[in-house]
């Protein structure tokens, strides 16, 4: 298409009653206009230092205008004589004008908007609680009726869930769990030789790990990873419509989608914890032997008696707990999510720091109410 | 205004094109669009019209062939180039792809922005005259998408496309899911759009009554490729199984009163 450079001509008629001519001509486009920004502006200034009914417009030579000429128009033209231009040119600079015309609302300010805002906070809070406590009651009278009709229960996703949730999430938390039992047993050998009290180690880590520390990374490590995963995978089938789809069909959405998921983290976290405690002691094993001189075999025997077993089957039940938990807040915020992307983005946010806040809190609690035990 | 109807604004020539695992959707298929003219891309379900679109758009790269847009192939080294291309076109999503977390105001403002250039003032100003053209009131800038019903995502989505005032719009099934009357404003709409501004137009369509309303040729996407594209009657008087199927029938006929 063979384009022409806008272009702009002001002449002045001395004589006439309507002295200054402006004729403009070419393709009035944005990429024609950007090669002569600086000139033209120059010109409009010009141009509105003089009364405006003494400025008559020509724009019948106009090839192409697009939107961003005709605002550069409209805008020079404010209060113009007399203006010729075609007609189709005519119906895009009056589309332009309108748009220009349109008010701009300006936020007024409103001294209650901070009480407005507390109050909106704390009913959004109260909903949320609200709903928690709905999704909760759901969910157990959902497990009570699968306990009676145990074939409606979804195997397939539950086997899944502990697959993705437990199988998969073992290396990174074994790995973890390695290197924490190192870091300990070091930081507690040093002060213990001091004291020349070397066996306590055994006990100082063998408890921390096994009834706290394993379960507790485990579950911050599986609400990174799980938790996360949860809360985007049914935030995204709302933002689809796939759980309304569900609820169409008669489908429970609690006893589909969330019973598996929370079901097989309850299962899978216990024995991904398991794994981080066998993990830890091997990795407090190996630098018993080397700072402490500690074989791996008088490091065994001395586990059993020096851990009570009643530790272990604490970390267990807090790992199941924990698992629970991670997943059903996960779930909780994961079905509240609007059909946005900003939404997803916030709700699997908070579903993390809430999970990771919530099993820490949940874990004081059970330290309260265990503090007798072991 | 002179139009240099020699040159094309798309042209694809042997095109090869698979999906999946190597299986072949499109192969030698040549296609080319005219400066100033309605191009209607039609074909059964399957046959790849939506592949296509998305190889015209660069989206997907094809497994053979030459595809370019206003003479620049997407495969062209030269960012600036193809930047520039790419800019010169609209699309219209068949869903509308809206950005779901920003307003209707600033889902049409996002491409303004985006080029640089203006003043947030006159930004504004075209904003609002790109809603009254496809009939939305100012107030409907504050919406955010997913408060919106399935006309008006279409019409916000052709709102977006035609903020950069493209040479050339692409349109997914622009009628389909709206109520026959939205489908006539909307014909009269891109007819009044292209008497100020003559853009070319590809459009993948359904609707008989859009097609013959506005299309000045018709490419048949069939057999893995274009096995016609020529002006409706032509293609219409075709011996093919699918263009008697698509235009014969009930269907055709009723539309060919309306028109």
């Amino acid at each position: 298409m063979p384009s022409r450079d806008a272009a702009l001509e002001i002449r002045t008629l001395a004589q006439d009653p309507v002295p200054i001519r402006a004729r403009a001509s070419g393709d009035w486009t944005f990429r024609g206009l950007k090669e002569h920004s600086d000139e033209f502006e120059r010109d409009r200034a010009e141009l509105h230092k003089r009364p405006a009914d003494h400025v008559s417009w020509d724009l019948k030579d106009i090839g192409e205008l697009d939107d961003v000429g005709a605002v550069w128009l409209v805008h020079a033209m404010r209060g113009a004589q007399r203006v010729e231009v075609s007609p189709g040119h005519r119906e895009i600079l009056n589309q332009v004008g309108q748009g220009l015309q349109v008010p701009k609302e300006h936020e007024r300010f409103d001294p209650l908007a901070g009480v407005v805002r507390t109050g909106e906070a704390a009913a959004g809070a109260a909903e949320h609680l609200r709903d928690g406590i709905a999704l909760f009651g759901q969910l157990t009278l959902d497990i009570a009726g699968m306990a009676r009709r145990p074939r409606e229960f979804p195997l397939r996703e539950f086997s899944a869930g502990i697959f993705r949730s437990g199988v998969t999430a073992l290396p990174v938390t074994m790995l973890v769990g390695f290197l924490v039992g190192i870091v300990l047993t070091y930081l507690s050998a040093l002060q213990l030789k001091r004291y020349g009290a070397d066996l306590l180690v055994i006990n100082i880590v063998g408890v921390g790990v096994v009834r706290e520390l394993g379960p507790m990374l485990a579950s911050i490590i599986s609400a990174g990873r799980s938790g996360s995963a949860i809360t985007a995978q049914l935030g995204v089938m709302r933002v689809t419509e796939e759980v309304e789809a569900l609820s169409v069909m008669g489908i429970s959405v609690t006893s589909r989608l969330v019973l598996p998921r929370v079901l097989a983290l309850a299962v899978a976290l216990p024995l991904v914890s398991f794994c981080t405690d066998i993990a830890a002691l091997a990795g407090a094993m190996l630098v018993s032997r080397f700072t402490l001189g500690i074989s791996p075999g008088a490091f065994l025997q001395a586990l059993p008696e020096a851990v009570e077993v009643v530790n272990f089957w604490i970390g267990i039940g807090k790992s199941v707990a924990f698992g629970f938990a991670v997943a059903f807040v996960a779930c909780h915020y994961g079905l509240r999510v609007l059909p946005n992307t900003d939404s997803l983005a916030v709700g699997v946010t908070r579903s993390v720091v809430a999970s990771i806040t919530g099993v820490i809190i949940l874990d004081a609690v059970f330290a309260i109410l265990l503090r007798n035990v072991g | 205004m002179a139009i240099d109807t020699d040159k094309y604004v798309i042209e694809i020539e042997g095109l090869v094109n698979t999906v999946g695992a190597g299986v072949i959707l499109h192969r030698d298929l040549n296609l080319q669009v005219r400066r100033d003219e309605v191009m209607s891309l039609v074909g059964g379900s399957g046959s790849g019209k939506t592949q296509l679109v998305r190889v015209i758009l660069g989206l997907k790269r094809p497994k053979a062939g030459r595809v370019s847009v206003f003479g620049v192939s997407w495969e062209d080294p030269n960012a600036k180039k193809v930047r520039d291309a790419r800019r010169r076109m609209g699309m219209l999503f068949q869903n509308g792809a809206l950005y779901s977390a920003l307003t209707v105001y600033d889902n049409i403002a996002f491409p303004l922005r985006e080029r640089g250039g203006l003043e947030e003032e006159d930004i504004r100003a075209i904003v609002y005259t790109k809603l009254a053209q496809v009939e939305l009131e100012p107030r409907h800038g504050k919406l955010l998408p997913a408060n919106l019903s399935g006309g008006m995502v279409k019409r916000v989505s052709l709102a977006r496309a035609l903020a950069l005032s493209p040479d050339l719009l692409i349109l997914d099934e622009p009628t389909a899911g709206l109520d026959p009357d939205r489908s006539e404003g909307f014909v009269r709409l891109i007819k009044r759009l292209r008497e100020d501004h003559r853009f070319a137009v590809v459009m993948v369509t359904h609707d008989l009554d859009t097609l013959f309303e506005l299309t000045d040729r018709v490419a048949v996407l069939a057999d893995q490729r274009i096995i016609a594209c020529d002006t409706l009657n032509v293609v219409r008087a075709m011996d093919h199984k699918f263009v008697q199927n698509f235009f014969g029938g009930d269907r055709g006929r009723r539309a060919l009163e309306h028109g």
